[in-house]
């Protein structure tokens, strides 16, 4: 469903750091995946990659076999919107928005009216177990509901990709496998392809698949479980 | 290329409603913003509205004449002597030059007169039925001089010189006797109130009017010292005022004109200084609220990079970015704008009641205000706009 081929990337004013060096992935549909290493080893770019909120120097992104080249930021991001939900380690809620109105936050940017927005938000909200705090705002929230409902946000505008940065990384152990378990569920009852960067090497032995990065190249992928 | 979805950007009202929300959570500084905006508008407007008021009220001073007035006044040479124009000159005008339309005279003096205990120093005009008719003269009580009654010892009075010659339980009306100088008149009427006109010889409210031909009794000399001239319409006011004084000027009499639309120029030159200092401080205090707006529209792109950063990856462009910025911006200014220009007819009112002026509103003058306090806003909105969306989205998440 994704394929990566020969991905590189540097940074740096003349490319002197090397973040991945010619990474090739194929990603199928309905795999929950996740993607180790160590800090520094070019996860966090590979996603940003996969994401299109970042360019890779070389290489091609391509989704569905479709090669996604987006010439603007403006194309980059009627694609994010269209075809990826992202759930970040620190949830980015905006404060002054309720549950509801962050769930429904890309539903703005494909122009559904705000009195449609609301029942589709709630709906969301209802698949993550929120329903009950559509109205509160993120203040008044504990770390593991508003993962849920960045879940919920990701979720509503039916991606083909959830990208997930150590969704887990700010959450206590117990809201942490709730969400885990969330994210499994929808994997297996929506088909969706998820995936994940972490560092925990438990939570990536609960997924399909793991995808081990070091020094910017791949240096294990399993095969799909 | 991937499935076409459609994406459509958020609708305005939306844009408005969150702007409107973001800028409430931004407090105190929006609303410092907002004061800069709101003293630059109130400036303009009131600028505008009390250059109105001014026009309004100058040509009030020119109802009753009109502005095709001049006039001109004899003044005395070095020579001496009593400064005068001959009254045959004066008739003979309006028939031999084809741009006067009227020439009325009148001879102006100033004397002591006498009500029984009460005296007053006042104006003595002698006057003709025809001054009567140009300044449209109305009694308050009796009548107004005639033409039978030249010669004879008959005087209207205004009505402050009215009042200052009445005692209590004496009031000078009508058949009351006054003296001036050796002689007694017999007032046989009082003038009604009336704004001081801009080309009056004198101020007629305080003044005795009495029949030019027995003028002599008690001015010197028995010839006018004033002419005023109407001039047909279209005339060359200047070209006017210098033909006629040179035809009027002899070696004991130098004249000098003063033309209506002379005195329009002139006010209208004071009110433009007035305005230029007006419109100094409306500039600078919108200049003010453009930075203002300009700052706490960066301090807010800056705090909300998170935000942008986040939108962005669920898929707000550039542009819309820039959008959400500049409907803030826009807002803020525009709000400033209305409260201007609600300030700025306030001041204007008070400038009006402080100088007595009758307060009228210059509706073309409403709009404009918040107009240009809205394109203040979008100049100065536009750069921390254009800085939110080159955001980069993954820096921008990163921030703290």
């Amino acid at each position: 469903m994704l394929t990566l081929t020969h991905i590189s990337k540097s940074y740096g004013a003349r490319g002197e750091v090397a973040a991945l060096t010619d990474v090739s992935l194929g990603i199928g549909q309905g795999e929950f995946c996740a993607i180790v290493g160590a800090s520094g080893c070019g996860k966090s770019t590979l996603l940003n990659i996969i994401g299109l909120l970042d360019r890779p120097d070389a290489g091609q992104v391509a989704f569905d076999r479709r090669v996604i080249d987006a010439g603007s930021r403006a194309e980059a991001a009627r694609l994010r919107n269209e075809l990826i939900g992202f759930v970040f380690q620190s949830f980015h809620l905006l404060p002054r928005l309720t549950a509801w109105q962050n769930a429904a936050l890309p539903l703005q940017y494909r122009g559904v009216s705000r009195s449609d927005r609301r029942p589709r938000a709630l709906e969301m909200l209802d698949q993550v177990g929120l329903k009950d705090r559509a109205e509160h705002l993120p203040s008044e929230l504990s770390g593991g509901q508003s993962q849920r409902v960045a879940l919920a946000r990701a979720l509503i505008g039916a991606p083909r990709l959830l990208l997930a940065d150590e969704p887990t990384g700010s959450l206590d152990s117990a809201s942490a496998n709730d969400i885990m378990a969330l994210l499994r569920r929808i994997n297996r009852e929506a088909g969706l392809t998820i995936v994940m960067v972490t560092h925990d090497r438990d939570l990536a032995a609960r997924c399909d698949r793991r995808i081990e990065l070091h020094d910017g190249q791949v240096v294990s992928a399993e095969a799909a479980a | 290329m991937t499935g076409a979805s459609p994406h459509s950007p958020p609708s305005l009202s939306d844009a408005f409603i969150e702007a409107l929300a973001n800028l409430r959570s931004q407090g105190r500084r929006s609303l410092l913003a907002l004061i800069g905006i709101l003293i630059g508008t109130a400036s303009i407007v009131a600028l505008l509205n009390i250059g109105h008021i001014g026009q309004a009220e100058a040509m009030k001073a020119f109802n009753e004449l009109g502005v095709d007035m001049i006039r001109i006044q004899a003044t005395r040479t070095s020579s001496g002597g009593h400064a005068h124009f001959d009254r045959s000159v004066i008739d003979a005008l309006s028939g031999r030059e084809a741009m006067v339309a009227e020439a009325v005279p009148l001879a102006l003096g100033s004397g002591r007169v006498f009500s029984g205990p009460q005296q007053a120093n006042l104006s003595i005009v002698g006057a003709t039925t025809e001054l009567a008719a140009l300044n449209r003269w109305r009694p308050v009580s009796g009548r107004l001089l005639r033409a039978i009654d030249d010669g004879s010892t008959v005087a209207v009075l205004g009505s402050q010189a009215a009042a200052s010659l009445s005692a209590p339980g004496a009031e000078i009306g009508p058949g009351s006797a006054i003296r001036l100088g050796d002689y007694v008149f017999t007032v046989v009427g009082v003038l009604a109130e009336r704004d001081r006109q801009m080309l009056d010889a004198t101020n007629y409210a305080n003044a005795v009017l009495i029949p030019l031909a027995g003028a002599r009794r008690v001015l010197a000399g028995d010839q006018p010292n004033v002419v005023m001239v109407r001039l047909r319409p279209g005339t060359d006011q200047e070209a006017a005022g210098r033909r006629l004084s040179a035809m009027l000027a002899d070696p004991r009499t130098t004249v000098q004109v003063t033309s209506a639309l002379e005195v329009v120029a002139a006010m209208g030159r004071q009110r433009a200084i007035f305005a230029s200092l007006l419109a100094a401080i409306g500039g600078v205090s919108l200049l003010v609220g453009g930075i203002g707006v300009m700052n706490v529209m960066l301090m807010s792109v800056m705090e909300r990079r998170r935000e942008i950063g986040l939108r962005a990856a669920v898929g707000a462009t550039p542009a819309e970015l820039r959008l959400m910025f500049l409907i803030e911006a826009g807002l803020l200014s525009a709000a400033g704008g209305v409260l201007g220009a609600v300030a700025g007819i306030g001041v204007s009112l008070l400038v009006a009641m402080v100088s007595g002026w009758e307060f009228v509103l210059a509706m073309h003058v409403l709009p404009l205000g918040p107009a240009v306090a809205g394109a203040v806003g979008l100049i100065f909105g536009l750069y921390p706009a254009v800085a939110a969306s080159r955001l980069d989205p993954i820096e921008a998440l990163r921030a703290v």
